[in-house]
């Protein structure tokens, strides 16, 4: 198994406890996966007898002060995600090369994973933690109760017909939230890859084409369909409220990420195996449903850390099969990028997910890794809050959204 | 009095200072002028120039020149600024017209020794020793959609008050919780004004005749002229420098734009440009130009 190819290969080459201590810098400071974490520098700790120093931030504040974390003494191994946000800091000469850490564990892992790894000069920055599909969520009790099968919900009637019918119970539908500003971005990828398709998406969120064009524009129209059956406070939850309206059985659906089947399992073991998901419905029967928003995480290892190759030494060893393990051992619900973990240990939701991701040709990593930090942020977070306000003022802001986009520095 | 018989010798001295004395001299003054130059005067200077410029705020080499881009971008193109724009004038007006005269009146009533004075003097002075940070994480547990004001009202998430999300409301929300704190500050600060001024001139008034309106405004106000140039310069720049209680509550996502959250938006984080830069100079001459004014029109009035 590769695992243990992988875990042959650690023993040779890594100077247990000879890189010297070393500090990881975790952004989150959530209870499972600091829990997933722990579990994982405890592991390290434990094989190589070398001193790991714990150090969590909240995962907002961890974002703001990235570029001055990385430019300062920031820890050696850290946190982050694929994509986009990786390159850009590689570019910037901040991240530890890891070409040598991918040659030894690279076998652990599926082509894609090794490319959304992979900075503009074609070395590697990143390690893949773990990964999860964006979909939309319910609890299959509550559709049975509504006499709807989850796979009845193929296409954009079949959604519209399970809203109507939690409506009708006096619940909320979709449940939504955008106070973060990123929380809705979400809702905004999967109808624009739906009526436009992914090509749509990558070009749009590129520069190509155009936050005017007529097509960018009926992305909202079928959003706006969703509002009736939308909470009325989308503005003043963040996804975290969305969630705890479907935990409490007051919302019939919820598009995210899976991340939160750990907070849901925090709350009992049968919320957790009520929780389901099924890829976001077909609108254009052209593009069916073959794009999903599935975004990785993992790891880096910071330049200006004071022991690159601790660092490197400890992401050889959370991206290899035997910290992966470790980080499973927890409970805590994890999709690892590893594929030496077994999908056969998969419990049914994990399951649910890998076959919702199955169903796709193509994946999006999400609006904010996917175009310009300094637009995504700054520009399109505001614009969607404002759209949630007036939804009637969609051309309006759709021409402010291109005209900033237009007065963009140049790269 | 003493003063009078040491001023002979102070004169003396200032003509032949001694070597100590120059050194000493020369370390208190010039180690916080080289401080106040090196933290303060250097990066406000490079604030300005950076606004002009594009950067990612990382290597040097990749500053690029872009002339009054920043700015024109920001009048022309930032729907967002005109919003911050406006809810900083709000929260100017609401806190001249409302939360500083609150602060004034409740500090005259304390100074007469109204009943419970002492208990109000705290009450409304607890605030101000909590940070503005720490304000707003308070008031957000109590206002949030499953927060405090919530719960006793017995509703749930899917049917809370939006306080914070309501963008009709939610700038009152925000100023009713800043003059929370404001009032307090400003009371406490013209408190220690009127204990200072002298309890004959209060007597002198009122055998003159003087209603307490015509003492407050003809004799309080006048002597408290100190006082009054500290509490209006506070008050506007309380007002344009606001960040702590939104950044709390809302953190960089535009929930309730003002120039002190657009500034961080744009320089903190992956999105770093200078166009935050820009925000941050707009913000200095806005809070600058009313101030210098008042002084300016102040110390004429002194002289004259």
């Amino acid at each position: 198994m590769a695992g243990v190819a992988g875990l042959g290969s650690l023993l040779t080459s890594c100077g247990s406890g000879e890189v010297g201590p070393l500090s990881f810098g975790a952004r989150t400071v959530d209870e499972s996966p600091t829990k997933q974490l722990k579990a994982l520098v405890a592991a390290y700790e434990a094989k190589t007898g070398n001193k790991v120093t714990y150090n969590a931030t909240e995962s907002n504040a961890f974002q703001n002060n990235l570029s001055q974390y990385l430019q300062g003494t920031p820890d050696d191994a850290f946190q982050w995600m694929a994509g986009y946000r990786m390159q850009f800091f590689a570019q910037q000469d901040l991240l530890v090369d890891l070409s040598s850490v991918w040659k030894k564990i690279g076998d652990q892992y599926a082509e894609s994973y090794k490319i959304a790894s992979t900075g503009l000069d074609g070395k590697q920055y990143f390690i893949p933690q773990s990964w999860y599909p964006w979909g939309l969520h319910f609890r299959k009790s509550m559709l049975a109760d509504l006499g709807i099968d989850p796979d009845g919900i193929y296409n954009w009637d079949d959604f519209l017909k399970m809203l109507d019918g939690m409506k009708k119970k006096g619940l909320v539908g979709f449940a939504a939230a955008d106070k973060g500003g990123w929380e809705a971005m979400g809702t905004f990828d999967v109808i624009n890859a739906r009526v436009n398709g992914y090509q749509y998406h990558v070009d749009l969120m590129a520069g190509r084409e155009k936050w005017t064009d007529a097509r960018t524009a009926k992305v909202f129209e079928y959003w706006e369909q969703l509002i009736p059956y939308m909470n009325e406070n989308v503005l003043d939850l963040e996804w975290d409220g969305a969630m705890q309206l479907l935990l409490q059985r007051k919302a019939g659906a919820m598009l995210m990420g899976s991340w939160f089947g750990g907070n849901f399992k925090e709350q009992s073991d049968a919320d957790y195996e009520d929780l389901w998901i099924i890829p976001f419905p077909e609108i254009n029967p052209e593009h069916k449903r073959d794009s999903i928003d599935a975004p990785i995480d993992g790891f880096c290892a910071a330049k200006n850390g004071s022991n690159n190759d601790g660092g490197k030494d400890f992401l050889a060893f959370a991206g290899d099969m035997e910290g992966v393990q470790a980080m499973l051992d927890t409970g805590v619900p994890m999709t690892s990028a590893n594929k030496g973990q077994d999908t056969s240990t998969y419990d049914a939701f994990q399951t649910q997910q890998l076959a919702v991701m199955g169903e796709a040709k193509y994946i999006m990593q999400f609006l904010d890794r996917d175009t310009r930090p300094d637009f995504a942020g700054p520009v399109v977070g505001p614009a969607l809050q404002s759209w949630f306000k007036n939804p009637k003022d969609v051309n309006k802001i759709l021409e402010s959204l291109q005209s900033q986009w237009d007065a963009l520095p140049p790269l | 009095m003493s003063s009078s018989a040491t001023r002979p010798v102070r004169s003396r001295r200032r003509r032949a200072f001694s070597r100590g004395d120059r050194l000493t001299l020369g370390l208190f003054v010039g180690v916080p002028t080289l401080l106040h130059l090196l933290l303060v005067w250097i990066p406000a200077i490079l604030t300005i120039v950076l606004s002009f410029t594009y950067w990612t705020g990382i290597r040097f080499g990749d500053i690029k020149w872009a002339g009054v881009a920043n700015y024109t971008n920001i009048f022309t193109k930032t729907p967002a600024f005109y919003d911050a724009l406006r809810n900083n004038v709000i929260w100017l007006v609401w806190f001249a017209l409302l939360a500083t005269p609150a602060g004034v009146l409740l500090a005259y009533q304390i100074d007469r020794h109204i009943r419970g004075h002492r208990f109000y003097q705290s009450a409304y002075y607890f605030p101000v020793v909590l940070s503005l940070a720490v304000t707003g994480i308070i008031w957000n547990f109590m206002l949030r959609s499953d927060g405090f004001i919530n719960g006793i009202l017995g509703r749930d998430i899917d049917n809370a008050i939006s306080f914070f999300g309501n963008y009709d409301i939610n700038i009152y929300v925000i100023m009713v919780i800043a003059s929370w704190r404001h009032v307090g500050y400003i009371m406490l600060l013209y408190l220690a004004g009127l204990k200072a001024i002298d309890p004959t001139l209060r007597e002198a008034s009122a055998i003159d005749g003087a209603t307490e309106w015509e003492t407050f405004r003809k004799v309080i106000l006048p002597v408290m002229r100190p006082v009054n140039v500290i509490i209006v310069v506070i008050t506007i720049i309380e007002s344009l420098r606001a960040f702590d209680i939104i950044y709390v509550i809302y953190g960089t996502s535009a929930g309730l734009p003002i120039l002190g959250v657009l500034v961080f938006q744009n320089i903190a984080g992956e999105g770093a440009s200078m166009k935050g830069a820009a925000y941050a100079v707009l913000l200095f001459v806005l809070s600058i130009g009313p101030i210098i004014a008042y002084l300016r029109q102040q110390f004429r009035e002194d002289v004259s």
